[in-house]
């Protein structure tokens, strides 16, 4: 079991180790480029994709760093792409909303609120249609579960027991929008998913292991053909919707304030639940530190990396 | 070898036949198209052959086309049917931000094989919410091909094609021509997709019509006779558009028409006459002529449509007039303006 934790722990602090490094960088060198950061919501991605096998599919949305890093994207790749470089998992196309890596299993990434929901059940429609097994996973947020396109998708999912697992990532706001504000005080995503025929589950999406575990039974209901699940996972995020900043200062958080974000950090948490199983401080410290070296590395990589050629914006408008 | 003769829809149901015969990856998805006339009669009879792969859907067609596109991307070759164009636009993210932005914003190597077929235009009865033709809006996104197929022969041909290319394809079949018949080699063929077609040659004045208004120039030019030698291009493809061919024919004949069957604002005519306009080496003879529908909703009554489409009469004399030749007076009947043609095309 410390094992498990130990890699956990090493997938997760690499994620939180890149994209700090990649907003450090985006503040120093005036990058105008569009960013969601993941920071804080690390464990949902990390404790989704642990449940999965190689051959399982992952698709993501605007902020899909994290996903596309837990599955196995590359991270010079990454990158690459939020630079607008060659070498990037995109050519440069993309930019930080369209995460690829299909070597991986991780099939793309999309920013519309909600249209990974629908592709995903696609892409899950495939596996049962040529009979070659596996799931696919899509992730997106609590702004997206509010989107038609996500209604139609459970009932259509239900209808053809699609192996689709979705995972709801609540960060509590929608941009800065709170859920009272777009929800009634009766809104239950429960009774909404179960009424669709759809299993469903709540976890802590804080805290890894509980992630991990509800994850895995989903994963285990799906693959056994009883059709697909939605995972709602209560998470923080800790930086802007949208920039490599910290936004406290603008006032709309309530109950996820810095000092309680730190306090219930889900890094932290598994950091401390290694450290009560015998775990010593060097070994994470180092754990820490080669992540953050790798991630400088990347940066390093990408910047100096070149840009595509010019005569790029024509090709690959059709395959 | 025998003629054999058969409709529109006709040639449609038998291109997704045979398609789906040499390849599992093709299924259907849409509205009714498990029913015994399916998608007015092109899927008919094809779910009592093909029961997991012709299947009938909830009404939620942004999700059924992004779960096509879904699939599409990885391996499938999904056929997606909607029976108005107005209920396709409630799956506009997955046919223009998705599967026509798919293999470019990832880059290359993430084609999008998928086949949407939409039902647009003219029929009487169903006004400004069902009967949209709405081309330009199609034409104008980049990464998808269009074509609109004009008779049962380029129907079966365009499809074959579209189920043999490895990107989204958006097929608009005005359904006006749904009766149409004519004689359609039984095997396998390929129309390309992206060519005009010179469907008579001629040299006074060209003529470029698609779709629904290319049949209409067709009995037009049954009207005219042999008063003027008019050579009439088939666009079949509004994206991209094949420019060569007009130009090349302009060249010849010095004059232009062009025959739309939507709203003459950024209507498909406007697109090649800017084209034609801003080729240096073409020198024409008159002012180009643009045909196409007001710039207001369909109207059901049949009073008010009368109004709205180029007929074969407004046709002629839009040609006769150019070639300073007198005009036709002649009335059309109640059936000639309303009832859909069922002609055998030659």
């Amino acid at each position: 079991m410390k094992t498990a934790y130990l890699d956990a722990f090493k997938k997760m602090v690499s994620i939180r180790a890149a994209e700090e490094e990649i907003a450090k960088y985006y503040l120093e060198n005036k990058v105008m480029s569009f960013v969601h950061f993941y920071v804080g919501q690390e464990a949902v991605a990390v404790g989704v994709c642990d449940a999965l096998s190689a051959e399982d599919r992952v698709m993501g949305n605007h902020r899909s760093h994290g996903h596309y890093l837990a599955k196995g994207g590359d991270l010079k790749r990454m990158v690459c792409e939020l630079l607008g470089k060659a070498e990037g998992c995109c050519r440069g196309k993309g930019g930080s909303m369209h995460m690829i890596d299909k070597s991986v299993g991780f099939i793309g990434s999309t920013p519309i609120l909600g249209s990974v929901v629908p592709l995903a059940n696609g892409s899950a429609f495939e596996q049962r249609y040529s009979k070659r097994g596996g799931i696919t996973a899509a992730f997106f947020g609590d702004g997206a579960f509010e989107e038609g396109v996500v209604y139609e998708t459970l009932n259509l999912a239900a209808l053809f027991k699609n192996p689709l697992l979705l995972v709801v990532e609540n960060n509590l706001y929608s941009v800065n929008s709170k859920l009272r504000d777009r929800r009634s005080a009766e809104h239950e995503v429960e009774r909404i998913v179960t009424g669709f025929g759809v299993r469903y589950m709540k976890a802590d999406g804080l805290d890894y292991d509980d992630v991990h575990k509800k994850a895995s039974e989903l994963v285990k209901h799906i693959r056994s053909g009883k059709g697909p699940a939605v995972l709602e996972c209560v998470t923080y995020r800790h930086m802007a919707h949208s920039a490599p900043i910290f936004d406290d200062a603008a006032g709309y958080r309530e109950e996820d304030v810095l000092e309680k974000r730190l306090e219930k950090d889900s890094v932290k948490k598994v950091r401390n639940l290694l450290l009560s199983q015998g775990v010593s401080e060097t070994e994470l410290s180092k754990i820490e530190a080669d992540a953050r070296a790798h991630a400088v590395e990347c940066v390093k990589y990408a910047a100096a990396a070149p840009l595509p050629d010019k005569k790029e914006l024509f090709t690959d408008v059709y395959a | 070898m025998a003629e054999r003769i058969i409709k529109y829809t006709e040639a449609l149901k038998e291109a997704t036949d045979q398609m789906m015969e040499i390849d599992p990856k093709v299924f259907v998805v849409g509205l009714g198209v498990s029913y015994k006339n399916g998608a007015d009669g092109t899927t008919a009879g094809l779910k009592a052959k093909y029961p997991d792969r012709i299947l009938d859907v909830p009404v939620s067609e942004a999700g059924l086309t992004s779960m096509a596109v879904g699939a599409a991307v990885t391996g499938l070759h999904p056929i997606v049917h909607h029976g108005r164009v107005e209920f396709a636009l409630l799956a506009s993210d997955g046919m223009f931000t998705q599967a026509a932005k798919w293999n470019y914003m990832f880059g290359g190597g993430n084609p999008v094989p998928i086949v949407i077929r939409i039902n647009v235009g003219r029929q009487w009865g169903n006004g400004p919410q069902h009967t949209q033709a709405l081309y330009s809006l199609f034409g104008g996104v980049p990464g998808l091909k269009v074509v609109i197929p004009s008779s049962p022969r380029m129907a079966k041909g365009l499809l074959v094609s579209a189920l043999k290319e490895n990107n989204p394809v958006i097929i608009l079949e005005p359904r006006w021509l749904f009766n149409i018949k004519e004689d359609v080699p039984t095997e396998i063929f390929s129309e390309p997709l992206d060519k005009a077609r010179v469907i008579r040659e001629g040299k006074d004045i060209t003529v470029v019509a698609y779709g629904d208004g290319l049949h209409s120039v067709r009995e037009a030019l049954e009207l005219i006779g042999d008063a003027v030698s008019v050579e009439l291009i088939d666009l079949v493809s509004i994206n991209p558009v094949d420019h060569d061919t007009v130009a090349r024919s302009v060249a010849k004949t010095g004059r232009l028409l062009t025959v739309d069957t939507t709203n003459e604002a950024f209507d498909i005519g406007s697109e090649i006459i800017a084209h034609v306009a801003r080729n240096k080496s073409l020198k024409l003879k008159d002012a180009p002529i643009g045909l196409a529908c007001p710039n207001v909703p369909v109207p059901t009554s049949t009073v008010l449509t009368e109004e709205y489409y180029p007929t074969k009469v407004t046709i002629a004399n839009a040609i006769l007039s150019a070639l300073g030749k007198p005009s036709i007076d002649k009335k059309l009947s109640f059936e000639e303006l309303h009832l859909a043609p069922t002609t055998t095309l030659k």
